[in-house]
C-alpha cells in the first residue's frame, strides 16, 4: 500500500503535465502515474550520424513499431489511418511537429453554424485565457496579426521561413490565398531557461537542443518543484470504485511487474483519445459493467483523428529545403471555414512542411519512381533533395460513433492488460474535403513554380491528433464528462486530454488540449469546497 | 579501386559466394557509381556490411531473391545472373520487378539508408558529415513584407458566441 493522495493523474503528457502545473498551487498531494520514462535529450536521433535511420525505428512514432516495453500495441487493421504517438514523460509531445494553430471560435460551435454534429459546452472566448497562458508556457513563437485567428501576441518571433517558406508564400499570394507564418511551440530565442532553436531540421524525433516545447522540459520541471511527484514506468492496470459510484484509485504495475494499490480522491485521466477509453473500458465491475464512466456507451465512440493529406512539389531552384523546423513553417486556412458550395462542410488546414533528409528524399522517390535504380539515380536525386516542399492537409473529420475505440479480444501490452483496437473510416464529407485539399494543394504548388507536383491521402502514418472519445457536453445521456471535464457518473473522476472534444477543429490540437486542461484545472481550483456536488 | 568492406562471404555470413557476387552487382545497379566519379557507388561505401549488421531479419527473404535472380538468369540465358551482360541484368531485374514490385525492395530501402548517410556521399552532396546536433544550420528569415496583401484582405474567419 502506498501512501493515499488528493490527486491522482494518469499520463505525463501534454494535458496531464498542464494540470498538474495548474494544480500545484493547492498544496494538495499530487501524484501522476506515468507508463513511460524519462527521456534523455542526448539520445534523440539528431544527435548521431544515423538520425533518419533512428527516426523510423526507436524513435517511430508508431508504437507497433517502436515496441518499446512501456509502449503497448494498437490493433490498426480496421482504419487507414495509424495511430501514432509516445509514451514517457511529455508525452507525444516528446515526437510532435510542435506547430501550435489555434482554433477559431466556429470551431466551437459546428451545430449551430453549419448545422453538424454538436455544440462545445465550453466556447473559445473562455478558453482564450488559458491558450495564452499555455502559449507562455510551452514558449509560442509566431507572428501576431494573423487574419485567420482572433487576436493573440505570440511571445517569440517565428520561426525563418526559409526559401521554401518564401516560395510558397509567393504562391498563395500569385492565389490571392491565405497564408501566415505558423505559430510554433519552438523557442526562436532563448527562453525560459531553454536555448534557441538551431534549425537541427527533425523536430518529430525530439529536440536534443531543448529549444521544442516538449511538456517534459516546459511544465514538468515547474510542477515537480512545487512539489507534485511524478512517478515513471507506472503503468495503471485499471481504476476502482466503491458503493457510490466514487473512484477509490487505481491498480498499476511498476517496472519490475508488481502489483500496487494506489489511493486517491480525485483520478484524472490524460492518457490521449485511445489510451483514455482503453482504461475506462478496461474498467469494468459491476456497477460499470460496460466499462466506468460509460453509462451513456459513448466511451471510445466518435473518434476523430484528423485525416491528412500530403501534396509533394519540386522545383529547379535550390531551396535549402531540407533545413529549419521540418514541419513548422507557414500556414494557409483560406479554406478553413464552412463553404458548401465545395462540396462539403467544415473545412483544413494547409501547413507547409519542409523538405526531407537525404535517405527519407531517395527512399520516398525511389518508391514512387521518381528516382530510378542505376543511370539516371544521382541526377533524379539532386532534382529533387534540397529543392521540395510538402503540404500538410489537416482535415476536420467529424464525430461518428462507428469511429471507435474497442478493446482488443487478444492483444494486450506487455503486462497483459488487453490493447486497444481502433475502427475507423472516413465520411464522405471528410473524403470530398480531403479530394479538395489535394487540388487545391496541387495548384498552389505549381502557383509556386513547382515542376512537379502531386498529391496523395490518407496517409497512413498521421493518426496524432485522437479526439473524441470520451466527449464533453452537459447531457449525460449524449457526453461523458460535464463541461468541465468530471464525469456524469463517477463525480471525483475527470478527464483533461483529447478524449473530451466534441469536434475536432482542423488544426493540430495540442494548444487547445492544453488550453482544455488548464481551463478544467482553473475550474477545480474554484469548485475545491464543493468539488463532487 | 579498394574498399575497406569486410568479405561477408568469408566471415560466416549466410550468403555463398555466388550470392554474394550478384549481391555486390545488384547493389551497383541501384547506385553506382557517378560518372564523373564525385559520387561513390554503393558497394564502395559498404553497404553489404550495413546489411549484415542493421538489418539482419531481410537477409532470408533477400537469400531467396538472389536464388531466384540466379534461378530466372539460368532459365532465360543458361547463364549465372553474375556471367552476365550488364544489359541482360538490367533488363532481367526489370521483368522480375515488373511482376513483382516488392522484390528487392527492401533490399532497396536499406541501400538507400546505409548509402546516403554515408560520408563520402554527404560530402559529395555537398554537405558536412556530421550529425544536425550541436552545431544545426543557418536558415534564412524570409520576407514578412510578403504579408501586406494577406492583410489587405483583412479578416477571413467567422465569429461564433
Amino acid at each position: 500500500m502506498t501512501t493515499d493522495v488528493d490527486v491522482l493523474i494518469i499520463g505525463a503528457g501534454a494535458s496531464g503535465a498542464a494540470l498538474a502545473w495548474s494544480l500545484a498551487e493547492t498544496r494538495m498531494r499530487i501524484l501522476c502515474l506515468e507508463q513511460g520514462d524519462w527521456v534523455n535529450p542526448a539520445d534523440y536521433p539528431s544527435t548521431r550520424r544515423d538520425w533518419e535511420v533512428r527516426m523510423d525505428r526507436e524513435f517511430s512514432p508508431n508504437p507497433n513499431v517502436r515496441r518499446r516495453p512501456e509502449d503497448y500495441p494498437i490493433n490498426d487493421d480496421d482504419s487507414p489511418i495509424s495511430v501514432v504517438n509516445f509514451n514517457g514523460v511529455g508525452g507525444s509531445t516528446i515526437l510532435y511537429a510542435a506547430h501550435f494553430p489555434r482554433p477559431h471560435p466556429s470551431d466551437f460551435r459546428v451545430r449551430s453554424l453549419d448545422g453538424v454534429a454538436d455544440d462545445w459546452p465550453i466556447n473559445y472566448a473562455s478558453l482564450e485565457p488559458f491558450y495564452a497562458l499555455n502559449d507562455r508556457q510551452m514558449g509560442v513563437a509566431g507572428l501576431a496579426g494573423d487574419p485567420a485567428c482572433p487576436p493573440h501576441e505570440p511571445p517569440l518571433p517565428p520561426v525563418p521561413l526559409g526559401l521554401a517558406g518564401e516560395t510558397m508564400a509567393r504562391g498563395f499570394n500569385a492565389l490571392g490565398w491565405h497564408w501566415w507564418p505558423s505559430d510554433t511551440a519552438i523557442a526562436t530565442q532563448e527562453y525560459e531557461g531553454r536555448a534557441a532553436c538551431v534549425n537541427l531540421g527533425p523536430c518529430k524525433s525530439g529536440c536534443a537542443q531543448g529549444a521544442k516545447g516538449s511538456a517534459d522540459i516546459t511544465y514538468w520541471p515547474l510542477a515537480r518543484r512545487a512539489g507534485v511527484q511524478l512517478r515513471t514506468r507506472c503503468r495503471v492496470r485499471e481504476i476502482l470504485v466503491d458503493d457510490n459510484d466514487m473512484a477509490t484509485g487505481v491498480v498499476y504495475y511498476d517496472e519490475r511487474g508488481v502489483l500496487h494499490l494506489q489511493r486517491a480522491e480525485v483520478v484524472v485521466l490524460a492518457c490521449n483519445g485511445v489510451g483514455t477509453p482503453r482504461l475506462l473500458l478496461n474498467s469494468r465491475s459491476a456497477r460499470f459493467p460496460d466499462g466506468l464512466a460509460n453509462r451513456s456507451g459513448l466511451v471510445g465512440k466518435n473518434l476523430m483523428i484528423h485525416p491528412w493529406g500530403v501534396v509533394r512539389g519540386a522545383f529547379d531552384a535550390p531551396l535549402d529545403s531540407q533545413l529549419g523546423p521540418m514541419s513548422c513553417c507557414i500556414l494557409s486556412q483560406q479554406f478553413y471555414e464552412t463553404d458548401r458550395s465545395r462540396g462539403f462542410v467544415r473545412g483544413y488546414n494547409m501547413q507547409i512542411i519542409r523538405g526531407f533528409g537525404p535517405v527519407a528524399t531517395a527512399r520516398m522517390g525511389v518508391a514512387r519512381g521518381d528516382i530510378p535504380w542505376g543511370e539516371g539515380h544521382h541526377e533524379a536525386f539532386a532534382r529533387r533533395y534540397g529543392r521540395s516542399i510538402n503540404i500538410g492537409i489537416c482535415c476536420e473529420d467529424l464525430p461518428e460513433e462507428c469511429n471507435r475505440v474497442t478493446l482488443d479480444p487478444t492483444l494486450t501490452d506487455s503486462n497483459g492488460i488487453p490493447a486497444p483496437k481502433i475502427t475507423y473510416r472516413l465520411s464522405e464529407n471528410t473524403e470530398r474535403m480531403l479530394r479538395h485539399g489535394l487540388e487545391r494543394g496541387t495548384e498552389v504548388m505549381k502557383a509556386a513554380g513547382a515542376w512537379d507536383a502531386y498529391g496523395e491521402g490518407p496517409v497512413r502514418q498521421t493518426g496524432w491528433h485522437l479526439l473524441g472519445t470520451a466527449r464533453m457536453g452537459e447531457d449525460p445521456e449524449r457526453s461523458v464528462v460535464n463541461g468541465w471535464g468530471r464525469s456524469h457518473d463517477v463525480k471525483n473522476l475527470f478527464i483533461v486530454d483529447g478524449s473530451v472534444f466534441v469536434t475536432s477543429g482542423g488544426v493540430n490540437p495540442t494548444p487547445t488540449i492544453q488550453a482544455v486542461a488548464l481551463y478544467i484545472a482553473d475550474a477545480m481550483k474554484q469548485r475545491l469546497a464543493n468539488l463532487f456536488d | 579501386m579498394t574498399t575497406d568492406r569486410p568479405d561477408i562471404a568469408d566471415s560466416g555470413q549466410p550468403l555463398t559466394s555466388g550470392q554474394r557476387a550478384s549481391l555486390d552487382i545488384v547493389l551497383d545497379m541501384i547506385v553506382p557509381p557517378s560518372a564523373d566519379g564525385r559520387m561513390p557507388g554503393a558497394v564502395e561505401v559498404g553497404v553489404p556490411a550495413y546489411l549484415f549488421a542493421e538489418a539482419p531479419d531481410a537477409l532470408p527473404v533477400l537469400c531467396q531473391e538472389l536464388e531466384e535472380l540466379d534461378r530466372r538468369s539460368r532459365v532465360r540465358f543458361g547463364r549465372g545472373f553474375a556471367e552476365l551482360e550488364e544489359h541482360e541484368r538490367k533488363s532481367l531485374i526489370e521483368e522480375m520487378r515488373a511482376q513483382e514490385p516488392s522484390f528487392m525492395s527492401r533490399l532497396s530501402m536499406e541501400t538507400l539508408a546505409c548509402y546516403y548517410q554515408h560520408d563520402r556521399v554527404l560530402e559529395g552532396l555537398g554537405m558536412e558529415a556530421r550529425p544536425p546536433y550541436p552545431k544545426g544550420y543557418q536558415v534564412v528569415q524570409g520576407d514578412l513584407s510578403l504579408l501586406e496583401p494577406v492583410r489587405a484582405r483583412g479578416k477571413i474567419y467567422r465569429d461564433a458566441p
